[in-house]
């Protein structure tokens, strides 16, 4: 399915569906706005000059990764002798994308087909080292050679990627000069991609991986958005068509390398958190996202979530920096089952998904889900879940649940549903744990979020123990990472390893400011050149230049921000110790304060720089509070709920009926079509003037 | 189980106690260690617990506290690698952290190398057992070290850091963390030395020794240790982040403590352990067919030529058998009785290491989707013999290597259980055994450019081959047995580390699979080249090397073995100069020669001791392969064909060992099999097979004939007189076999 959601200056959202149509994206995105747009009895052609903004979010590329369907043809050049790198994928890739049962059965692992096979690989003979040195120089015969093989064999783009390349790119510029020469004489058409300008990044296997997820499973989708672009203007839309990128930030169809764009859509609702921080001044906060197959967790601190590389999609290892967040494979989908040899119960990892759970009869489950549990225990509405549009059966939910849960552990069925919840809350509640002390932080210092089809119903069992300073839940829970999309900034980010050592008593001091401030000047300088080709000036681009550094021998870097008064424009000798202590602070926060070395002295290992440039935003919903008491039209009766241990009778509320400054007491149950919020007993969930419910324990 | 405990020593401490026990309910750690081990003796059940009460009546806060105890574990094993340095504890993730009961039983522990699970018990065992709690004294915030191999280590280089955890003056559990250092000061540079005949040549030990108190580490030891080994940056980040990991996860107990309350979480431990023991039963009985598997492992020591000790330069070769009994209710006997004695070389391997290797590979198998931790170890009986060289009860002796008998030994462990698996149907589960991951590449130089010493011992090697199973091929490049996260790391990250030798290549290296009609993973090979550096020294050992250490199964071929070879005094600036290719492989073997002039040096031997290099020598090393499964001519000309395109096999090898024959093209990887060619080449395999067949009888007779006569190899004639020497059980055996007379010996 195509989801739209328009939202409009005053947070006033609605939201379209439409089939999604693979051939032509565009048909069904324009199809899925005109549904959104009927709910607001208007068309596209109507409201077009009133659209501000599109931000496009997708799967497709992800899915022809996913699906292998995506494009061939790729040559690839780089060092000879190093042609399997792409396809040893460094062994880890055999296993990581495992649960941890998985990882520890061997017999499981399984690398993935590699995407450029080895004949479409050509070596040629050549070494830059680490210090970025020429230690072999480029055998250009070789290049030649390798060149016409691959023109030979119809490659449709040659990339490029040379051990070492981010610290010299010279070797691989050279090697384009002579494809581009030899492409000129046999009058091909055949781009030349580098590894050193899509990502001049350290990692030979995530560099040459991302650049070959670029050539096939993001550039074919380039016309796709271009597509998109072109039927919105057609209609009249002249706003700016932007796509969501992994770290953060919007894009243009015109961007030179998409493949940030790949992972955009379950982060968006980090981006929906950072904007509410930003709104009603909460500095730290915990994004926490529960859906059908997981459970997902970003970290807002002090205003910032934190970028990672390295991680892995459909298994291949990438260097694309993404928006920090973590999964566990706990969701309101997950197979309940008890294991024959240990008696033990276990959730997950599997899920499943649309399907929902035994209670769905036309499912043809046969193994109880999470769902199944929370619809014995009287928290959903078997005649309401997705707006009626699934009949759940709860007596068909218990009988699964006894027999094949409860019985065996010889335990009361709705004390084992009840259970079951507990260990999928507590397993979301070690992972919120874990991740924020981590961080050097404690859940007091947090505020949380709580959204998705599946957090507003579990958030009071996963935020119970821990003492967060709020719990926040909009009303459009359902779809607020979609509405994340929407508050994304226009930002461009660029990222260059530069592995400075800056000698512990700084006699290197003036040398390393030189080098820092010539990258970060040319990183603002693409930052700069990509706003021009939008149409959007220089001088409307705000630059937030950043480092990662780390002790000298340490292997692990962070990510520090340089702030105002430290880069004016360059950097001098004497701003290094102020730097340093930026760094040192948030070293101090993040790890135990007895693990500082600076004996050896610091390596800056990276720079990035980041241009953003002021983009439309929704506004939060207004509302005049009201009473504390809800208004007696958004009353749906009463119905028993199963909460530690007992039976209590739940107010029902329609969510939408509720208004700003009512009380919702618990126990209580608040059902809107796309989600349910459950408010226990000993718990409220007062609804403020932005339509954000704030469930607690009285 | 560990050794028994010289008591009467103990109670004459015991008189000048005066400081209240610090075990649970006014018992000291001895007492309840003793009352621990006795109830198990006598019951068979985890400190005589009947059932499992908690787990029964309260299942999901059990399940609970589990999953809390077991994050916390894992969450500080990741936050920890941040802080740590060294290339293999953090590029491998060469780190692991265990949560153990006061009397140092493993309830929990984080992923890593988790071969560990029971060494830091016998360490525990151990303080307890020489009454640490009255004589060295035992306190909030102390914390210990060991890396003594006798008393609970795999090998040298791996360095415990082991914290009490204490609740209201009780000690109510022990955290473990250990790291795989980069270098432990030893005779030559390495972490799994090949020089060492003896605990004096091993490097820095510390036994069970105190190097901290209130949370601090001594700055004598601290000192110390700094000053005794070749890496004292990397040692020294290296245990900062042992000890932070250790706090957090302290942290986090007693945050559980708080939580459910003391004795409960007691209970909990106790439990979580008798779990695990009858969950290890319940796979058992669930997927093993009962009976006796029997298998063997050899390692061969080839160090007459290359040993520089005199008592070293000999040729061995290690004997490893293993016999599993399997019962019908899920009981698992392990029994290595015959297995070689200990010697004058680095390879003798400590108990405690042994019950590792059986607890990892068992880890791998059937528990990987139960609770792992000491109660798997409590349900199989073992046996490694006193005084053979899986138990050698010597501290004098160097253990510095031990991999080297623990890794063939699990071969033959995982071919017993596969036999089980498979006979119960479990074809998919079917390992015929991996390749050890021994060591292509070790030592060390100078890098002239920052003046600064490098190690070298790249942890590319937890990336081998996987053997096959039943029903599939093997893992190519991506298994290591003692820890299934592999990954070899990138280029781009190991010359930051290793300056003065960068890599010319790496890349398959085919022929290196075990054949079959399912094949072993492949192997791979590397180049690297000296450079920018002085005083550079480098070794290697791997096996199989002269000898295959393990078979395949049902007619599948062990993995090739492995070589050595490098180039002194090269040209190989001449051919920068000039655009003249250099080597990037040896595939097929010799072809490095093409590419190189200067002093090149091959050997079947997989190893050689340290060698002085120089600027622009060449050394080439490769990963092994798995074994195969089931007869090669079984296996479809189609996967042969890919096998070929793959760079799996070259064209010669699958027409000799398969039969098929074909045309290659390089370039565009297409290999057209020629199938009248093909038909004729297979059957002539399988008349030659006719004609060399000999029936049983005949076979037993001639080879009898050879043992009476004591016609074997020198290595094999020493292997044999070393058993003979130290198991007699063993030794009436074998001559029952081969029915021989009574006084039969090897010796001459």
């Amino acid at each position: 399915m195509t989801d739209t959601f328009v939202v409009d200056e005053n947070g006033e959202y609605t939201v379209g569906k439409a089939q999604t149509t693979p051939e032509y994206e565009a048909e069904g995105v324009v199809n899925s706005f005109q549904n959104a747009l009927g709910y607001w009895d208007t068309t596209l052609e109507e409201s077009t000059d009133t659209i501000r903004g599109t931000v496009y979010s997708g799967t497709a590329m992800l899915n022809r990764l996913l699906e292998r369907e995506g494009e061939g043809d790729i040559g690839l050049i780089t060092n000879r002798g190093f042609e399997d790198t792409h396809r040893f994928g460094r062994g880890i890739e055999s296993w990581v994308d495992l649960p941890y049962s998985g990882r520890l059965h061997a017999r499981e692992h399984e690398h993935p087909e590699p995407i450029v096979p080895r004949e479409n690989i050509r070596g040629v003979r050549s070494r830059i080292d680490h210090l970025g040195q020429e230690m072999i120089p480029l055998y250009e015969g070789e290049v030649e050679e390798a060149v016409h093989d691959l023109l030979d064999r119809d490659v449709r783009v040659i990339c490029v990627s040379l051990v070492y390349s981010y610290q010299n790119p010279e070797h691989e510029q050279r090697v384009r000069e002579i494809a581009e020469e030899i492409i000129d004489e046999r009058g091909a058409d055949v781009p030349i991609w580098l590894s050193s300008e899509q990502n001049p990044v350290r990692g030979e296997l995530p560099r040459v991986n991302s650049l070959i997820l670029e050539a096939y499973a993001v550039e074919p989708s380039r016309e796709q958005l271009y597509g998109i672009r072109d039927e919105l203007e057609a209609e009249g839309a002249d706003a700016p068509f932007r796509v969501l990128s992994s770290s953060g930030g919007t894009v243009s169809p015109d961007h030179d390398w998409l493949v940030e764009t790949m992972i955009s859509g379950p982060i968006g609702g980090i981006f929906g958190g950072e904007f509410l921080a930003d709104k009603l001044g909460i500095d730290n906060l915990v994004c926490s996202d529960v859906g059908g197959t997981s459970f997902d967790v970003g970290l807002i601190t002090e205003g910032h979530y934190p970028t990672r590389w390295d991680q892995s999609l459909a298994q291949f290892m990438v260097n694309i920096p993404m928006t920090a967040m973590d999964t566990i494979g706990s969701g309101t989908g997950s197979f309940v089952r008890v294991d024959r040899a240990s008696n033990r119960l276990e959730v997950g990892p599997d899920s499943a998904g649309y399907l929902v759970g035994v209670a769905n009869e036309e499912s043809g489950l046969d193994t109880p889900t999470v769902t199944d549990c929370t619809a014995m225990l009287g928290y959903l509405n078997p005649e309401y879940f997705l707006g009626g549009k699934i009949d759940l059966d709860v007596d068909r939910a218990r009988e699964y649940i006894e027999d094949q849960v409860a019985d065996p552990l010889d335990q009361d069925p709705h004390e084992t549903a009840r259970g079951v919840l507990d260990i999928v809350e507590r397993n979301m509640t070690n992972e919120l744990n874990a991740m924020i002390l981590g961080l050097g932080y404690s859940p007091e210092n947090y505020h949380l979020t709580s959204y998705g089809g599946g957090g507003p119903l579990h958030a009071a069992g996963y935020t119970q123990s821990l003492d967060f300073k709020d719990v926040l839940i909009p009303d459009w829970a359902a779809a607020f990472s979609a509405f994340g999309c929407a508050t994304a900034d226009y930002a461009y980010r660029y990222d260059r390893s530069l592995d400075l050592v800056l000698q512990p008593d700084l006699s290197n001091a003036e040398q390393v400011a030189a080098a820092l401030t010539d990258a970060l000047t040319d990183l603002r300088e693409q930052a700069v050149a990509a706003f021009e080709r939008d149409g959007i000036d220089a001088e409307e681009m705000d630059f937030v230049p950043a480092l990662r550094m780390q002790y000298t021998g340490m292997l692990d870097d962070l990510e520090v921000t340089l702030p105002g008064d430290i880069w004016n424009g360059e950097l001098a000798a004497d701003d290094l110790p102020d730097v340093i202590d930026v760094y040192e602070r948030e070293f101090a926060r993040v790890f135990q304060r007895a693990a500082q070395s600076p004996e050896q002295g610091y390596t800056i290992t990276m720079g990035v720089g980041t241009g953003i440039a002021p983009s439309p935003s929704p506004a939060l919903p207004e509302e005049e509070p009201g009473d504390e008491t809800p208004p007696e039209a958004a009353g749906r009766g009463h119905r028993d709920i199963y909460w530690d241990g007992a039976w209590h009778e739940a107010a029902l509320w329609e969510m939408n009926d509720l208004e700003a400054g009512n009380v919702v007491e618990g126990p209580a149950v608040v059902e809107a079509p796309a989600t349910t919020m459950l408010v226990p007993p000993g718990f409220e969930a007062p609804l403020d003037e932005h339509r954000i419910f704030h469930l607690g324990e009285t | 189980m560990s050794k028994p405990a010289d008591t009467s020593d103990r109670t004459e401490r015991n008189f000048e106690q005066v400081d209240p026990p610090i075990g649970w309910d006014g018992q000291t750690l001895y007492e309840m260690l003793e009352q621990s081990e006795r109830q198990t003796e006598e019951t068979g059940r985890y400190c005589g617990l009947d059932e499992l009460e908690m787990k029964a009546e309260e299942p999901f806060e059990y399940e609970q506290l589990f999953s809390q105890l077991r994050g916390a574990l894992v969450s500080a094993r990741e936050t920890a690698l941040h802080v740590s340095a060294s290339p293999i504890v953090r590029e491998i993730g060469e780190l692991c952290f265990q949560v153990y009961t006061p009397e140092g039983d493993c309830v929990a522990l984080s992923t890593g190398i988790i071969v560990h699970v029971h060494t830091g018990s016998l360490a525990i065992k151990y303080m307890i057992e020489e009454d640490y709690e009255h004589d060295r004294g035992i306190q909030p915030g102390d914390i210990f070290c060991n890396n003594d191999n006798d008393l609970g280590n795999v090998h040298t280089t791996d360095v415990h850091t082991i914290v009490p955890i204490f609740e209201d003056g009780e000690l109510i559990a022990w955290v473990d963390g250990v790291t795989h250092q980069v270098d432990i000061g030893g005779m030559t540079r390495g972490h799994d030395q090949l020089a060492s005949t003896t605990r004096f040549e091993d490097g820095l030990y510390a036994t069970c020794e105190k190097i901290g108190e209130n949370d601090k580490i001594y700055q004598d030891w601290r000192d110390r240790c700094q000053r005794s080994v070749r890496t004292p940056m990397y040692w020294d980040l290296d245990e900062k982040c042992r000890l932070a990991g250790c706090h957090m996860i302290r942290e986090a107990i007693k945050e559980m403590v708080d939580d459910v309350g003391a004795d409960r979480f007691k209970q909990f431990m106790r439990e979580a352990v008798e779990e695990g023991r009858q969950t290890l039963h319940s796979r058992v009985e669930e997927r093993l067919f009962p009976g006796t598997y029997r298998d063997s492992s050899f390692m061969p020591v080839p160090f007459e030529d290359e040993a520089w000790k005199p008592q070293a330069k000999q040729d061995m070769l290690n004997h490893l058998p293993v016999e599993v009994e399997i019962d019908a209710d899920g009981g698992i006997e392990f029994d290595m009785e015959g297995a070689s004695p200990p010697g004058p070389h680095a390879y003798n391997c400590a108990e405690g290491a042994m019950e590792g290797g059986l607890w990892v590979s068992l880890t791998q198998c059937l528990l990987h989707d139960g609770k792992v931790n000491d109660g798997s170890y409590l349900a199989v009986d073992t046996n490694y013999p006193e005084g053979s060289i899986v138990n050698p009860q010597d501290p004098s002796l160097s253990y510095h290597t031990s991999w080297g008998s623990l890794m063939p030994t699990y071969n033959a462990f995982w071919k017993n259980v596969s036999r089980g698996f498979f006979a119960r149907g479990f074809r998919e589960e079917v390992v015929t055994g991996y390749s050890e991951t021994g060591d292509p590449l070790q030592g060390g130089g100078k890098y002239e450019v920052t003046d600064e010493y490098f190690p070298v011992s790249p942890f590319e090697h937890s990336c081998q081959g996987l053997g096959a199973s039943a029903v599939r091929d093997g893992l190519d490049h991506g298994y290591a047995m003692w820890n299934p996260e592999s990954d070899m790391g990138d280029v781009e990250e190991w010359e930051l580390i290793e300056w003065g030798l960068p890599f010319l290549a790496r890349q398959m290296k085919p022929d290196t699979a075990g054949h079959g009609k399912y094949r072993g993973g492949s192997g791979w090979e590397g180049i690297r080249m000296v450079n920018n550096s002085a005083d550079v020294s480098l070794y290697k050992h791997v096996v199989p090397g002269v000898g295959f250490t393990t078979s395949g199964m049902s007619g599948g071929y062990p993995n090739a073995t492995n070589y050595s070879l490098r180039a002194h005094d090269t040209d190989i600036q001449e051919r920068f100069e000039n655009r003249d290719p250099y080597p990037v492989g040896d595939s097929p073997s010799g072809e490095f020669d093409e590419h190189i002039d200067g002093d090149i040096r091959r050997s079947e031997k997989g190893l050689y001791f340290p060698e002085e290099y120089e600027n622009y020598d060449l050394v080439h090393y490769q990963m092994g392969g798995g074994p195969g499964y089931g007869d090669p001519l079984d296996r479809p000309v189609e996967k042969i064909k890919e096998d070929v395109e793959e760079g799996i096999y070259t064209p010669e090898t699958v027409e000799s060992v398969y039969g098929v024959v074909g045309e290659f093209d390089e370039d565009d990887r297409e290999f057209t099999v020629d199938e009248d060619a093909t038909e004729r080449a297979r059957d002539r395999l399988m008349e030659e097979r006719r004609e060399e067949a000999v029936d049983y009888e005949e076979f037993y007779e001639s080879e009898r004939e050879r043992v009476s006569e004591g016609d074997v190899s020198e290595p094999a004639q020493w292997m044999y007189e070393g058993v003979f020497d130290i198991s007699e059980e063993w030794a009436e055996s074998f001559r029952d076999f081969w029915e021989l007379p009574a006084e039969f010996t090897f010796e001459e």
